[in-house]
């Protein structure tokens, strides 16, 4: 049975007028919140400056307090924006590894992913209340949000042994000993102009299909090396031969290689064409997760609904317990979110233990990004294939709160562990299914037959297209964006589904996908397309918003507005106006005049939006406003987003 | 001269925590059989039957061996035999 809009009944006050830096989050909060059924409304008691605040309410609890913040220390107030804050962060520096300079992503990421774990740490807070811990806020910055996605790029960068560095990641033996040559990457582009995106997790599709447009072995192996690791890498220097030998023919015929070989393709396209698809509008009104829970069988006995714990230390979903079967990312970096709300999480390997703790750069003797996404878990090896392993994830699951899980389409009926196995041993259970694409059936939808990875998934939802739009050449982004919003998103659903049990005594399940967290991330857009009013204030386009090089280091600035433009040219003691043409020269002829470092304070003094863009993301540690943020160690830790009192 | 075989972090605990171990072997899987001679339990962590596992991939002097002769894979004195982890895919 569907249920949509599970929070329905509960409400969420926000300001009446919000500051231009805190735009996209609101609008992507409000999204969110009018998505799940909740009631949202202005409040004069939200009004600030320094923060951006909400009260949320469920019929059952008092008003918990959402505070989103710019950065983690209360006292640095330098106004943010979206670029400003990827600057800050290092992730424009991972996701320029393509472009060998640091690049804005031309997406409200991190906006975004502020008021997706804002909103999940209010409704975990109204849980702990629920649950009887007094806690009365739940308060996240934007800082916090965008070192979250770059943990595991910041665990590699700082790992004991070996940590990779940006320019080791950029380029290989191949490209070096090219003189003059520059990296190469997907996405490719075919002879009559299709840019498009392929995908296999094997080397035998790969191998196939670059022998069949006649590149040879060597170069095909390079290439799979680069190929395979840039998920971990942000890079994929491919030798010179594979984009070559693809632009000889046109995308026709390399498709009937693709189908030949079976290599995944899928070509890059725009937000426009995504919002055609049938699915498209449905996802976009739901928000990224689709609910359902069984209208028969046993009813859960409310035993879920037993104390948080008495330990000041207690944290909303303490005495919680969470079964997770899933690999890479997106799962994971779920179970790793709801350990961060105090459940214990028991993640499900293979016997002989999950692959990827095997995969370097290693800190103590286990994978450094493999830790950042399960650190805090404990792990049961189970064979899921084997009746004996299929009878201790039942058992494990009769006991637990949630059970989470990211197989491919079909498996969990093939295994006899679907949402109505478990629900029938466990009625209070949360089921939870953290997809590629939008549906876990193995019934045929065109999408579920490529892989659902993520840059597979940016390309066909329309993301890539909009990094192009950004001014990312070809498009697409070979940071995992889908997979770290999609981890997020994951996490949401189970906590919004925990609430929803408190509250209608019911267990449920709940889907969400790379293809629904990309609805997410590209709401307004969609919401344009559909000709649908905003459900908060639309945020404009800055008068100046570019990187520049300086002395030492880089610099990112932004000027949302004509005062501000005036303060920077007061500041750098410019008097051509910005009409003139020569404006931007002076602005470039300026900057190399000190460091990043120096012009960063004046700035903040000035109230000039502004970053050094970090390029070096061990250089984060180091940094004073971020430090409360990051644990350093064997590898640098990113610590848990979200502070309740 | 003989072979060096760099060993990955993860099987260190099997040679001794030795980073690099020198073998003779005119093939990967000489070489692999030679160091499951000396480093009991090494051997079925790389390959089953005749082939790597899924996960581990293995160079000769930075050529992936699947893109050549696999295991069967000739080597000469002086080569480095690299064994890296990695999981495609996210």
């Amino acid at each position: 049975m569907s249920m949509n809009q599970p929070l329905t009944g509960c409400v969420m006050k926000g300001p009446k007028n919000i500051t231009p830096d805190f735009a996209p989050i609101a609008a992507s909060f409000l999204y969110q919140s009018q998505a799940l059924g909740i009631q949202t409304s202005a409040n004069e008691n939200c009004a600030g400056d320094d923060a951006l605040c909400f009260e949320f309410e469920t019929p059952r609890t008092a008003p918990v307090i959402c505070e989103i913040t710019r950065w983690e220390d209360p006292s640095r107030q330098a106004t943010v924006s979206e670029n400003i804050m990827q600057a800050a962060c290092g992730l424009m520096s991972v996701h320029g590894r393509t472009h060998r300079q640091p690049k804005p992503l031309g997406l409200n990421y991190i906006s975004t992913l502020t008021a997706a774990l804002a909103l999940q740490g209010s409704i975990a807070a109204s849980i702990g209340r629920l649950r009887g811990l007094p806690v009365s806020s739940s308060t996240v910055s934007m800082a916090a949000a965008g070192l979250l996605s770059m943990s595991q790029y910041i665990a590699g960068a700082s790992a004991s042994e070996s940590p990779e560095t940006a320019e080791a990641a950029e380029t290989t033996e191949t490209t070096r000993s090219l003189p003059g040559s520059s990296p190469t990457c997907p996405p490719f582009v075919s002879l009559d102009g299709v840019i498009f995106e392929l995908e296999t997790l094997d080397t035998g599709p790969w191998q196939k299909f670059w022998a069949e447009l006649g590149v040879g072995s060597a170069a095909a192996g390079k290439g799979w090396r680069a190929f395979l690791l840039r998920y971990a890498r942000a890079a994929a220097p491919l030798p010179d031969e594979l984009p070559l030998a693809i632009s000889k023919l046109t995308y026709h015929r390399i498709s009937q290689i693709c189908a030949k070989t079976g290599m995944a393709i899928c070509p890059v396209r725009s937000i426009d064409d995504r919002a055609q698809d049938d699915d498209a509008r449905q996802i976009w009104q739901q928000g990224p997760w689709s609910f359902s829970s069984f209208s028969s069988g046993p009813k859960p006995n409310g035993e879920y609904l037993r104390p948080a714990g008495a330990l000041p230390e207690d944290l909303p979903l303490s005495g919680f317990t969470v079964i997770e079967s899933c690999r890479r990312i997106q799962g994971p970096l779920a179970g790793h979110l709801l350990a961060l709300l105090g459940a214990t999480v028991i993640r499900i390997e293979p016997p002989g233990g999950d692959p990827l703790r095997g995969m370097p750069p290693m800190a103590e003797g286990c994978s450094a990004r493999f830790q950042a996404l399960n650190r805090l878990k404990t792990v049961r090896e189970i064979d899921i294939k084997s009746a004996a392993g299929k009878t201790e994830i039942r058992e494990l699951a009769r006991h637990a709160d949630v059970f989470l899980h990211n197989w491919a389409p079909g498996k969990a009926v093939l295994l006899n562990l679907d949402y109505g196995d478990l629900a029938a041993i466990n009625p209070s259970l949360v089921y939870a299914y953290a997809g590629g694409w939008a549906t876990d059936c193995a019934e045929h939808v065109s999408s579920n037959s490529m892989p659902g990875t993520d840059f597979m998934a940016q390309a066909y939802s329309g993301v890539a297209g909009k990094v192009a739009g950004g001014g990312s050449r070809r498009g697409g982004s070979l940071f995992t964006v889908l997979d770290v919003l999609g981890g997020v998103v994951a996490a949401q659903g189970i906590t919004i589904a925990l609430l929803n049990r408190c509250m209608n005594n019911a267990g449920a399940k709940v889907t969400s996908s790379l293809m629904s967290a990309a609805t997410l991330l590209c709401a307004e857009d969609f919401r344009d397309i559909y000709s649908l009013p905003a459900s908060g204030p639309k945020p404009s386009t800055s008068i100046i918003n570019e990187i520049y090089a300086t002395r030492q280091g880089r610099i990112a600035v932004e000027c949302p507005d004509m005062d501000t433009v005036l303060r920077l040219a007061e500041v750098l003691d410019i008097t051509a106006g910005i009409e003139n043409k020569g404006f931007q020269r002076c602005l470039s002829e300026v900057f190399p005049l000190r460091t990043a470092n120096e012009w960063v304070e004046l700035f903040q003094h000035a109230g000039i939006p502004s970053a050094v863009v970090i390029e070096d993301l061990a250089d984060l540690q180091t940094l004073t406003h971020l430090q409360s943020g990051l644990t350093p160690g064997s590898y640098t830790q990113v610590n848990s987003p979200w502070r309740f009192k | 001269m003989p072979i060096t075989i760099s060993i990955p972090t993860i099987l260190r605990p099997l040679t001794g925590n030795q980073k690099r171990i020198e073998v003779d072997g005119s093939s990967v899987l000489d070489a692999i059989e030679r160091m499951e001679q000396r480093y009991p339990g090494v051997k079925e962590k790389l390959i089953t039957g005749d082939q790597a596992h899924r996960f581990v991939n293995i160079y000769v002097n930075d050529n992936d061996i699947r893109f050549s002769e696999g295991l069967s894979t000739r080597l000469t004195d002086g080569d480095l035999l690299t064994i890296l982890p990695a999981v495609a895919g996210g």
